[in-house]
């Protein structure tokens, strides 16, 4: 049995054993800073793809596109339909089952409307009358993607059956092809997590398994004079969690001065769709798990490096011999 | 202090390196191990160091018993050895007593604590003002001295030594073999490979003589 001294002293050595392979292993990283550089440049972007194709996708998810609007199916009325045909259907739609909202927008409030987002205010005054037609906006009942489907389509047949009614529009097909994408998207972007972790593991494998073959002596004599593998593998995984943290790191920084750089030509883009541009880095929680995750890729990948050597030095080895 | 009762030892591929070997080493003595060289002496300090396992038999070393000690042990068993080699084993790119304070590193002692005993260490071998050294400037026999240091500065109860005095002069054997001589009064066991016979002799201890993987000679302390 232990007393409790004695694994006090026992935890303040492994302590001490430890905070001093993490500082050195630092130390001799810096020391080589041209090929410290360039593994961490790999592994930078290696990390920044996926991570830059995932703020994209939360950027494109949140951008504010009036869902609402989107999923309505717009009717204009024939021209000169009075008012009270119009209230008319309207409360008739109201009833139906499929219809969840249904605003009406008179000829005057589609002007005022189209006067502020057209940009062609000063010719519209030059018109005697106002052009435009009553126009309902239904939406359907919300639901999954099919019912959606479904109800517009018997919602169109059905407002096209009613006779004041002249036109039926419907842009929801664009609303669900950017869904669409954007559900592609995210499993794109797991896959490139996927594909590009297993990169960071093995940039840093390789990177450690060039390090331990130039550390064999060394490793040798330290198994020789009693060093556990615990106490050889040590300053190799703190050197792949240097690595793994500084790649993160390095592919957050490389993401800002992307958002950075494409936020201007990306803003000027949007606004032609009429919507807002604001760009939002993947915030401090995400930073967090990029940062754990180079980390433990990082370590990952060293130990596997590290444990083949050691495979090499077990009891009946090739330790010691000449 | 070791312990071999009828060891034989089986390389992968059929060739015998020791075969049916049996002695008791007591606590505290000092003994040679001869014989020509490819006649076992490696193998029989590689399984006190538990580098390799006995094919047969049984190794039992500072009490314990290495033919059932499982191999997540072998560091403790190493670190209770001191070990000193042929070609020193100095790490190249470490000061002097970097070098030395490689066991103490791996015990996990606190940085003032490791001072200290490197310093007693280096001073017990004569190399004291030589801390901040490379290996590699210092002379043969200076190395081999380090090595000793590093060897004694855990105070293992049991010193290894496998031709150590291998690249050294006459002199600087003598001055060697003394300096074991006097680790072992201080009740440290110490077993030394080596086939400098007429060394040996001088020295007057007992000598165990291997041929073909076999004790063929067991001679007392005291003979000349």
């Amino acid at each position: 049995m232990l007393s409790w001294s004695q694994i006090r002293r026992k935890n303040r050595a492994w302590l001490r054993r430890h905070s001093y392979s993490f500082f050195s292993s630092l130390g001799v990283l810096l020391q080589h800073k041209a090929g410290t550089l360039m593994t961490v440049l790999v592994l930078g972007i290696a990390m920044f793809l996926p991570l830059g194709l995932y703020v994209t996708l939360t950027n494109l998810d949140g951008l504010n596109l009036h869902q609402d609007e989107w999923t309505a199916v717009t009717a204009f009325f024939v021209s000169g339909t009075d008012e009270a045909e119009v209230r008319r259907v309207a409360d008739r739609l109201e009833k139906r089952m499929y219809s969840e909202k249904v605003i009406v927008i008179s000829p005057a409030e589609g002007l005022a409307d189209f006067r502020v987002t057209s940009g062609f205010g000063e010719s519209l005054d030059m018109l005697e009358e106002n052009p435009l037609p009553w126009v309902l906006q239904v939406s359907p009942q919300p639901g999954s993607t099919g019912q959606v489907e479904e109800s517009v389509a018997e919602l169109t047949a059905y407002l096209q059956s009613i006779d004041s009614i002249e036109l039926t529009q419907f842009d929801y097909k664009w609303l669900q092809r950017l869904g669409r994408m954007l559900e592609l998207g995210e499993a794109v972007v797991t896959v490139l997590v996927l594909l590009f972790g297993l990169a960071v593991v093995v940039v840093v494998a390789n990177t450690i398994r060039l390090d331990v073959a130039s550390h064999a002596e060394e490793i040798e004599i330290l198994a020789l004079v009693g060093a556990g593998n615990a106490f050889i593998r040590q300053p190799f995984l703190y050197t792949g969690l240097w690595y793994g943290l500084m790649g993160g790191l390095l592919a957050i920084g490389l993401l800002y001065l992307t958002l950075f750089y494409l936020g201007g030509p990306l803003g000027l883009l949007l606004e032609t769709y009429g919507a807002v541009l604001t760009l939002h880095g993947p915030g401090g929680s995400n930073f967090l798990w990029l940062l754990l995750g180079g980390g433990l890729l990082g370590w990952i990948g060293a130990w596997i490096s590290v444990q083949r050597y050691l495979n090499l030095l077990q009891v009946g080895g090739r330790l010691g011999r000449h | 202090m070791i312990e071999f009762d009828r060891v034989s030892k089986l390389y992968p591929g059929g060739s015998r390196a020791l075969a049916d070997v049996s002695f008791t080493i007591q606590r505290g003595s000092m003994v040679f191990l001869t014989g020509h060289s490819g006649a076992g002496k490696s193998t029989l300090l590689r399984l006190v160091m538990m580098l390799e396992r006995a094919s047969r038999g049984q190794v039992i070393v500072n009490g314990r018993n290495l033919s059932k000690t499982p191999d997540r042990l072998a560091p403790l068993v190493r670190q209770s050895t001191g070990m000193i080699f042929q070609d020193h084993k100095l790490l190249r790119d470490k000061t002097v007593a970097d070098n030395v304070a490689l066991p103490l590193m791996i015990a996990g002692l606190k940085y003032a604590d490791i001072r200290k005993r490197v310093r007693a260490a280096l001073d017990k071998v004569g190399l004291l003002g030589k801390e901040q050294a490379w290996p590699l400037t210092l002379s043969g026999g200076e190395q081999q001295r380090v090595g000793v240091a590093r060897a004694i500065v855990g105070m293992p109860p049991l010193l290894l030594a496998d031709e150590p005095t291998g690249n050294l002069d006459p002199t600087l054997s003598r001055e060697l073999f003394a300096l074991f001589e006097e680790v072992s009064q201080q009740g440290v066991t110490v077993l030394i490979a080596s086939h400098d016979l007429a060394l040996i002799r001088e020295m007057r201890k007992r000598v165990l003589v291997l041929s073909s993987g076999r004790l063929v000679d067991d001679i007392p302390a005291g003979r000349p």
